[in-house]
């Protein structure tokens, strides 16, 4: 009997426990959910403000010393607020009817950027390995103890606190206000609402407002429990709120609340008895030390996957849609002959004199820079794929990337097999875990595969990578997972410039294929695919098939270009490479550059390698100048400025889906080609 | 004979309200069939059961006397139903040359991945030649390298005709071709269809609200009415009818 009594006892302690963080989830699952609804955008940057108003917080208290309540009405009531007004009107606001895909595109680029922003604007360094205060005095050392099961500190009381009522007077909002009213009215269609005479653009603003008040309320009373303070926590915290959210399905806030709380509740209840069933039972130990810090994402792949009606759910659109003029078209794809001769030529010029430069004059950090470029530009090419040719949003590239690095760590140092070898078994491995994965979230499309791919790095990341038959285990801790160069006969590509060479033919082949592709089939497929899903069907087009040969081939190429990382760096360096926070990065530089071509990975590439060294650190303005001496004192920037540049451009990724750089490429070329016509019919 | 296109005892419900009741049709091949009715008499239910993109509660779907109640839209389209949209479904950032090609390889090769590594996926001169051997029958060969955004509503009309007809149909299905067109506009495209049609003798399925044009173009009508099947025959014929012209409240002249 006493077995059963301790089993309510703990499962009573376990859901108390989880009360506290469930509240805190269920703030910003609201959140997320009121901006959902009122503005269609999936905004990913959720856990980008809750940092910025959590480490507002800190500076202006632990810093500056500033009372609590002075402190939490600038973080979470002033600045909070204000983030959301300044997003609503400069960006969103001008977005209304754009797709989903491509509002979640520009709150990922705008999560990338705003953390840095800040912490370059206010000078803010993260802080790690020291307790965050709360807003409550004494909040972690007093502990009231209600039932006699579990102790509640004041921090923890406080977050519920703040959860409730902030869950009334959104519901007494909702409820008993004309804005409330608007707001609903506006969830239906801003079009239609604004023709009865209600301003969507007000309701709109207020309703960004008030949902960055609650992101950053959110994020001031989570900070505690961290024991750092640093924005990829936040992200973290953000992809949890997605997962209480879906439990309504984005739209539902009291299912979204519910799901908050209950995630709470499980992760606590979960954490309870897990580490004694697996007292018991051995063979559920790697499942509890591995599963447990990743509880959130298995949930919310499991609800993606195994939630049939979530994929059902149409992407919220207003019905009055197209009544708004269509998005503008891509600048004209024809060149006049003389132009493409000029930009061939131009190109080849380029490559040759950057090649002669980086292959005579360059010392060992410089080759080591360009090979880094070479071989982050093949891993783009899978962003290419999948994002610039299907369409799709695919946040797990670095977890492919990381398979084929761990794939010949694993080989090498088992089988002592050829590194070249085991680097196409990567590749071979990682589209094999692409077109597995894709199969459950196909039906999904737009927005939520983006999400379930996510939720897929986020489990790899903090399960698989544990394992010994992946990440190498504790043995890979203390001696690195080590990675050979490759030796084929007698070329050793130990030697820098002898990989570089390596890593320009694989970089070569991998773009020949990926232009094959684009003009083959399998591109049309998907360029059909990506105009129109029923009239890609009309004619034939298998959408399934279409993407999982597509999610296949990005993996494979991905998985490649990580294999050749981990070469290069002869060392597979998951969490620095590949981390799934990393990835997210790589999307924006894509985009930012010119996802749909061949030139536009090769440049986001170099940008990745050497756009902090060239420009930031100023070393090209030293070349020019001839001199350090000669450098403004505003050198050497601060190598976060990078997030911050890209990021800004990836939000121009709904108005320019083909790439800023793109864009600006082919508005140049139709110029010079009316110039060239003009010249040609004055001669004739 | 076995039909090109049936559908036998069709009955599709939303949430208890019938949106189609027991509904029988035939298209053979090479017919040209009409299918009228007032807002919300289940055309475009009835022409989504065809297609697969609505499962039916009960009845079935025939082609070529196989059972496609199954079938997936993309099967369907590939066992030779071709189709154009009453909202106008063209793949963005492409020509409308392109749009051809597209439909004519995936007939062809249908996205083999190795095809396309070893440079065998690219368009043949033969294929871009049966592309353009069908815009000049839509008479749009003019405008084959525009790109699709800069088309008028008709020409978008048209180069979904000819997408359609790049997968070889037997049957067509065009969805309501005349809505945002204006009378002068439905008048070409009616021409054209005709022209067309008789060239390449496909079966055509024409939903359509445009009575005018149902009784140009048509051989034979079904007319639908709250779900349910109140007149078919020879097309004159039932556009007399006094049932189908109360079902239209009299809304329309035959002249």
């Amino acid at each position: 009997m006493t077995g059963s009594a301790d089993f309510f006892e703990d499962l009573f302690r376990g859901l108390l426990q989880g009360t506290p963080p469930g509240a805190v989830y269920a703030l910003i699952a609201l959140g997320f959910v009121l901006t959902y609804k009122t503005s269609g955008v999936f905004n990913l940057a959720f856990g980008a403000q809750a940092y910025i108003s959590a480490a507002m917080y800190f500076k202006a208290h632990t810093l500056w010393g500033w009372p609590k309540w002075a402190a939490l009405v600038v973080s979470a009531f002033v600045l909070a607020p204000l983030i959301g007004l300044v997003l609503e009107r400069l960006i969103f606001r001008h977005l209304r009817t754009a797709s989903a895909v491509s509002k979640l595109v520009v709150a990922i680029g705008l999560s990338v950027a705003l953390p840095e922003l800040f912490n370059q604007a206010a000078r803010f360094t993260a802080v790690a390995g020291r307790q965050i205060t709360g807003i409550m005095p004494d909040g972690s050392s007093v502990f009231y103890d209600p039932f006699g099961v579990y102790r509640f500190n004041r921090d923890e009381l406080a977050m519920m606190a703040v959860a409730l009522v902030a869950t009334l007077l959104l519901a007494a909002l909702f409820r008993f206000t004309m804005i409330g009213l608007a707001m609903r009215a506006v969830v239906e269609s801003p079009r239609m609402t604004e023709m009865s005479g209600i301003n969507a653009d007000r309701v709109s603003a207020f309703a960004w407002a008030l949902s960055s008040t609650f992101a950053g309320l959110a994020g001031v009373l989570i900070a505690p429990r961290f024991n750092s303070l640093v924005s990829t926590d936040f992200f973290t915290l953000v992809v949890i709120a997605v997962a209480a959210a879906a439990v309504g399905k984005l739209v539902s806030l009291p299912r979204a609340l519910l799901g908050g709380l209950g995630l709470g509740w499980f992760i606590a209840v979960f954490n309870t008895f897990l580490p004694r069933w697996s007292g018991d039972h051995t063979w559920l130990r790697p499942f509890q030390e591995n599963l447990t810090p990743s509880l959130p994402f298995v949930v919310l792949f499991a609800i993606l996957v195994l939630w049939r009606a979530i994929g059902r759910e149409r992407e919220a659109s207003d019905p009055l849609s197209g009544v708004d003029p269509p998005p503008p078209a891509l600048a004209a794809l024809e060149r006049h002959p003389k132009l493409t001769l000029f930009t061939r030529l131009f190109g080849v010029g380029f490559v040759a004199v950057v090649g002669s430069v980086v292959w005579f004059r360059a010392g060992v950090l410089w080759m080591h820079l360009v090979t880094t470029a070479v071989i982050m530009a093949v891993i783009y090419l899978s962003v290419t794929v999948i994002t610039g040719m299907a369409g799709q949003i695919s946040l797990c590239q670095g977890t492919f990337a990381a398979i084929g690095g761990f794939t010949i760590f694993q080989m090498a140092d088992r089988f002592n097999m050829s590194v070249l070898a085991a680097a196409l078994l990567g590749a071979g491995v990682a589209a094999a875990v692409g077109a597995v994965l894709s199969l459950p979230v196909l039906r999904l499309g737009g927005v939520w595969l983006a999400i379930a791919t996510l939720a897929f790095a986020f489990f790899f990341d903090a399960v698989m990578v544990k394992f010994s038959w992946v990440g190498g285990g504790t043995t890979a801790l203390l001696t690195g997972t080590r990675v050979p160069r490759p030796l084929i006969g007698p070329i050793d590509f130990a030697s820098d410039r002898a990989f570089l060479v390596l890593a320009v033919v694989v970089l070569v082949i991998v773009s020949i294929i990926v232009i094959q592709l684009r003009e083959g089939t399998v591109g049309r497929t998907l360029t059909a695919l990506r105009g129109s899903e029923v009239a890609a069907a009309s004619i034939g087009i298998s959408a399934a098939r279409a993407r999982i040969i597509a999610f296949a081939v990005s993996a494979a190429i991905a998985g490649l270009g990580g294999a050749l990382l981990s070469m290069h760096q002869q060392n597979v360096n998951y969490s620095t490479n590949f981390g799934p926070v990393n990835a997210l990065f790589w999307l924006v530089i894509v985009v930012a550059l010119g996802a749909r071509t061949v030139e536009g990975a090769i440049q986001a590439g170099a940008a990745f390698a050497l756009f902090e060294p060239l420009i930031l650190k100023g070393d090209l303005l030293v070349w020019i100048l001839r001199g350090e001496d000669h450098l403004p004192g505003l050198f050497p920037l601060s190598g976060s400025w990078r997030l911050v540049l890209f990021g800004m451009m990836a939000i121009q990724f709904a108005r320019h889906p083909e790439g800023l750089v793109e864009h600006g490429k082919r508005r140049s070329a139709a110029r010079i080609n009316r110039w060239l016509e003009a010249r040609e019919g004055a001669a004739s | 004979m076995t039909a090109l296109l049936a559908a036998s005892g069709v009955s599709v419900a939303f949430s208890g309200i019938r949106a189609l009741n027991d509904v029988t049709l035939r298209v053979d091949a090479g017919e040209r069939v009409g299918l009228i009715g007032p807002n919300g008499a289940g055309k475009t239910t009835l022409f989504n059961c065809l297609l697969g993109i609505l499962q039916p509660d009960s009845g079935r779907v025939m082609l070529n006397g196989a059972d496609v109640g199954g079938w997936p839209v993309h099967r369907r389209a590939r066992a030779g139903m071709g189709r154009t949209f009453q909202r106008v479904e063209l793949f963005s950032d492409t020509t409308v040359r392109e749009h051809l090609l597209i439909a004519e390889r995936i007939r062809n090769g249908s996205g083999a991945l190795w095809k396309d590594l070893i440079g065998r996926g690219r368009p043949r001169p033969t294929e871009i030649a049966a592309c353009d051997e069908v815009l000049e029958l839509l008479g749009i060969d003019g405008l084959a390298d525009q790109p699709v955004e800069s088309l008028s509503l008709g020409q978008s009309r048209l180069v979904e005709v000819g997408r359609a007809l790049m997968t070889g149909p037997q049957v067509l299905l065009l969805d309501e071709p005349s809505s945002g067109l204006d009378r002068d506009e439905t008048q070409a495209l009616a021409d054209t269809l005709r022209a067309v049609q008789e060239s390449r003798g496909y079966a055509v399925l024409l939903v359509e609200h445009d009575v005018s044009l149902v009784a140009d173009f048509t051989e034979r009508v079904y007319v639908l009415d709250s779900g349910s099947l109140i007149a078919e025959g020879p097309t004159a014929e039932v556009l007399a009818d006094p049932a189908v012209r109360r079902a239209y409240l009299g809304s329309f002249e035959v002249s």
